[in-house]
């Protein structure tokens, strides 16, 4: 027997994958929409990017992290419209109910994608198969968006599946075909070969997944270390990842491509304050904190660099967060940056027991003004959630906000 | 050189020597074990530049004095796996041999002169203490002492001196161990220093009978101590210990007596589950019980209950199981003795006459 049946068994990892999920709610809420090339971005004057684009507008060559203004270049008529990640986010929350319905094993890759395990909800839904199509029709009657899915016996699989009849696609994989839809692929469709691993493996002779398949695990392996024995068993369909439904974030940031590029450290201090805030904000409302923070600076040039920091203690606090990502902007080098990010990682639950100190002048100690902070900010997120985000707002950014609902208003 | 010794106390002195001599050192003349042959004693040297060991045979038979310096490692070796019961240590033409009955060997030696010098202890200005009481401070504080990086002056245990009292302390930061004893004779004076755990364990070793008196000498930065076979010295790490006097509560509004070794079994039982991520066990009381908990995301979670005798708000309260152990375990009254005020609080215990241990709680955000 071939070794890719070894691995294979009955098709029972899902993945369900939304069709251009942010053009597609657009275009459901705005009816006017339909049939036309849509794109969910940033205004090309604002140096934005795609997010998102229709199927209509794909056929032009748009697609998402394509700079605006290229998008409009290769489709004139294209209807751009700013992200209104709230709506998104609200539906992406009732697409998520619904595949709990019928698995609890259920790990959410982003707003608009998740792997569901149904191994063992055959005695209460049926199959697999029965139970993608359930999903599929739950999805449309209730939120009235389109998903593709696709069912195989591993998370690999199961997301090429996904992919093949995109959009409105329902594709099985089983065991016995897995070969001839594998072989003709490009190696590029495995997860881990990027743009260097394809140009090596191409010097090799290698160019589809079929050409690594048949290859010598062990070469394989001596040519690209430990992570060429993962592409070689991705080749196989060998994949042993699990669904898991406590996949936990590991990190939560916020950055900005600016319209101009900015060389001003003041104006870019308070850029950096206002992320502060919000990455803060997101954090205490989730419940977590973070030890490392980073901050990533394009230059006009493209060159991008981050520079992080360990903190002794983890922190939520815009005050102790910003502090820290100043200290980290100091240690980019000067010059027009044309984006700025914010990032904090090494993320853990607030309520991970803490170790109280004897003594507490030591470096382990929580800084009694971060105590008094927190229970300042407490209340003030408290506001914030009864009367709005904008409810309390740091005096330093009165000016941003302001303009920020002005042009949001235009 | 040439000296006959009984091998069992030889491969005393030498394990006890090895102990102290590093393995590798920048500087090799300290890999080695440096022997001083006197009319009627052997002396073997050791030491890592931060402690050093002075040990004396003296029921040995020199026929020749001398000095030689000798790999430490390899001579204890050879000579803990001898069979003879007497031992020759002979120096000639620059080699040292080592024989008994049939067997024997012969050690490359370098000189000397290259050794380090090593100080003799000094008995002016030297307290007398009882053996057995010094190492009972020892074990009763050695374990609260810091191990982690950093936090360098809690890697050693505070001595001090006062009021014809000894006294020690350690700490890391997160629970604290203190006890006294009365000092029978001397202590007039007044002494502080901060010993390397190390340097107190050595001294532990180095006292064989407990009822013997050993003197102890405080120096400027080192401090040492002699029994009737061996002279010890510890360089004093030179730091500011925590002001530990200040988070020792005076007594608790909540007060907690319960069975000690009870109390240590159940502690070890419920930790079993947690894990080092989330090393923490909640009491919690009622009505004269004890409940115990521990849980974690990863193994799951246990319980277990005893009798105990709770006295005030009884508030639940969640500690470092192992650190709770470490204490229960070295209890010395039957009953162990718990006093705090609140859940954020330091919790007290009472391990024995004189013997307080102090334990900072767990606490979790809401």
């Amino acid at each position: 027997m071939p070794s890719f049946t070894m691995n294979a068994s009955d098709p029972k990892i899902l993945h369900v994958d939304m069709d251009a999920f942010f053009a597609s709610v657009e275009i459901r809420d705005d009816p006017k929409l339909a049939g036309l090339p849509v794109a969910v971005g940033g205004r090309a004057e604002d140096r934005g990017v795609i997010s998102a684009a229709s199927y209509e507008a794909r056929k032009y060559g748009v697609h998402s992290a394509q700079p605006t203004a290229r998008a409009l270049e290769l489709c004139p008529d294209l209807v751009l419209v700013r992200p209104d990640f709230e709506r998104y986010t609200r539906a992406s929350r009732l697409i998520m109910e619904i595949f709990r319905r019928y698995t609890p094993l259920v790990e959410p890759l982003s707003l608009d994608e998740a792997f569901l395990d149904v191994e063992g909800c055959e005695r209460l839904f049926g199959g697999a198969e029965e139970i993608g199509h359930a999903i599929k029709r739950d999805i449309l009657r209730e939120t009235g968006l389109v998903a593709s899915i696709g069912i195989a016996p591993s998370k690999f699989l199961a997301k090429l599946a996904s992919d093949l009849d995109k959009p409105d696609g329902f594709r099985i994989l089983r065991a016995g075909e897995i070969r001839d839809v594998l072989d003709p692929l490009p190696v590029s469709k495995i997860f881990g070969v990027g743009a260097r691993t394809a140009r090596r493996l191409e010097a090799l002779g290698v160019t589809t997944v079929g050409d690594l398949a048949r290859r010598d695990r062990e070469d394989v392996m001596r040519e690209f270390g430990a992570s060429g024995a993962w592409i070689y068993d991705l080749a196989h369909g060998i994949d042993p990842r699990r669904v898991n439904p406590r996949r936990e974030e590991k990190s939560h940031g916020m950055e900005r491509t600016f319209p101009t590029d900015i060389d001003d450290r003041e104006r870019l201090r308070l850029m950096l304050y206002e992320f502060c805030e919000e990455v803060s904000f997101d954090l205490r409302s989730r419940g977590l904190r973070g030890r490392t923070i980073a901050v990533k600076a394009r230059f006009w040039n493209f060159k991008t660099v981050t520079r992080t920091k360990t903190l002794d203690y983890p922190t939520n606090l815009g005050a102790r967060i910003y502090a820290t990502a100043c200290e980290l902007l100091e240690r980019v080098p000067p010059g027009p940056l044309r984006l700025l990010g914010v990032q904090a990682s090494s993320l853990e639950d607030v309520r991970t027991p803490n170790q109280n100190q004897l003594f507490g002048d030591g470096d382990l100690n929580v800084p009694a003004d971060d105590v008094r902070l927190g229970r300042a900010v407490a209340g003030i997120d408290r506001l914030k959630k009864k009367f709005g985000g904008d409810a309390v707002v740091p005096a330093s950014l009165l000016a941003r906000k302001a303009a920020r609902s002005k042009e949001g208003a235009r | 050189m040439k000296v006959l010794c009984d091998r069992e106390r030889l491969r005393e002195g030498m394990t006890l020597a090895t102990s102290v001599i590093p393995v590798k050192s920048t500087r090799p003349a300290i890999e080695n074990v440096l022997l001083t042959c006197t009319d009627d004693s052997l002396e073997l040297v050791g030491t890592d530049l931060e402690v050093a060991l002075r040990y004396r045979l003296e029921d040995v038979k020199v026929e020749k004095p001398g000095k030689a310096l000798v790999p430490a490692r390899i001579a204890a070796d050879f000579i803990r796996d001898l069979g003879g019961e007497t031992v020759c240590l002979e120096i000639e033409n620059e080699h040292c041999v080592i024989t008994s009955g049939p067997d024997r060997c012969e050690l490359v030696t370098i000189d000397p002169d290259e050794f380090p010098v090593v100080d003799r202890f000094d008995d002016e200005g030297s307290l007398s203490i009882q053996g057995g009481n010094f190492t009972k401070l020892v074990n009763r504080t050695a374990f609260a002492a810091a191990r982690e990086q950093g936090r360098y002056a809690m890697h050693g245990i505070l001595t001090l001196v006062e009021d014809q009292v000894l006294r020690m302390v350690a700490t890391d930061g997160r629970r604290l161990a203190v006890s006294n004893i009365a000092l029978e004779t001397g202590g007039d004076s007044t002494h502080k220093a901060i010993v390397p755990t190390k340097g107190m364990q050595l001294f532990c070793r180095v006292i064989g009978d407990p009822l013997e008196q050993v003197r102890v000498h405080f120096g400027t930065n080192r401090i040492g101590l002699k029994t009737s076979q061996a002279e010890v010295f510890a360089r004093l790490i030179d730091g500011e210990f925590p002001r530990y006097s200040a988070v020792i509560p005076e007594a608790g509004a909540t007060v907690i007596e319960a069975d000690a070794d009870l109390f240590a079994r159940k502690l070890r039982l419920v930790a079993n589950v947690t894990s080092q991520d989330t090393r923490a066990v909640r009491l919690s009381f009622s009505k004269g019980e004890m409940n115990i908990f521990g849980k974690s995301t990863g193994y799951g979670e246990a319980s277990a209950q005893m009798e105990v005798d709770a006295k005030g708000d009884a508030e639940d309260v969640a500690y470092n199981p192992d650190y709770l152990m470490d204490g229960v375990k070295n209890c010395e009254a039957d009953i162990v003795r718990l006093e705090y005020n609140e859940r954020t609080s330091p919790g007290k215990f009472t391990l024995g006459e004189n013997y307080t241990y102090v334990v900072m709680p767990i606490t979790i955000d809401s």
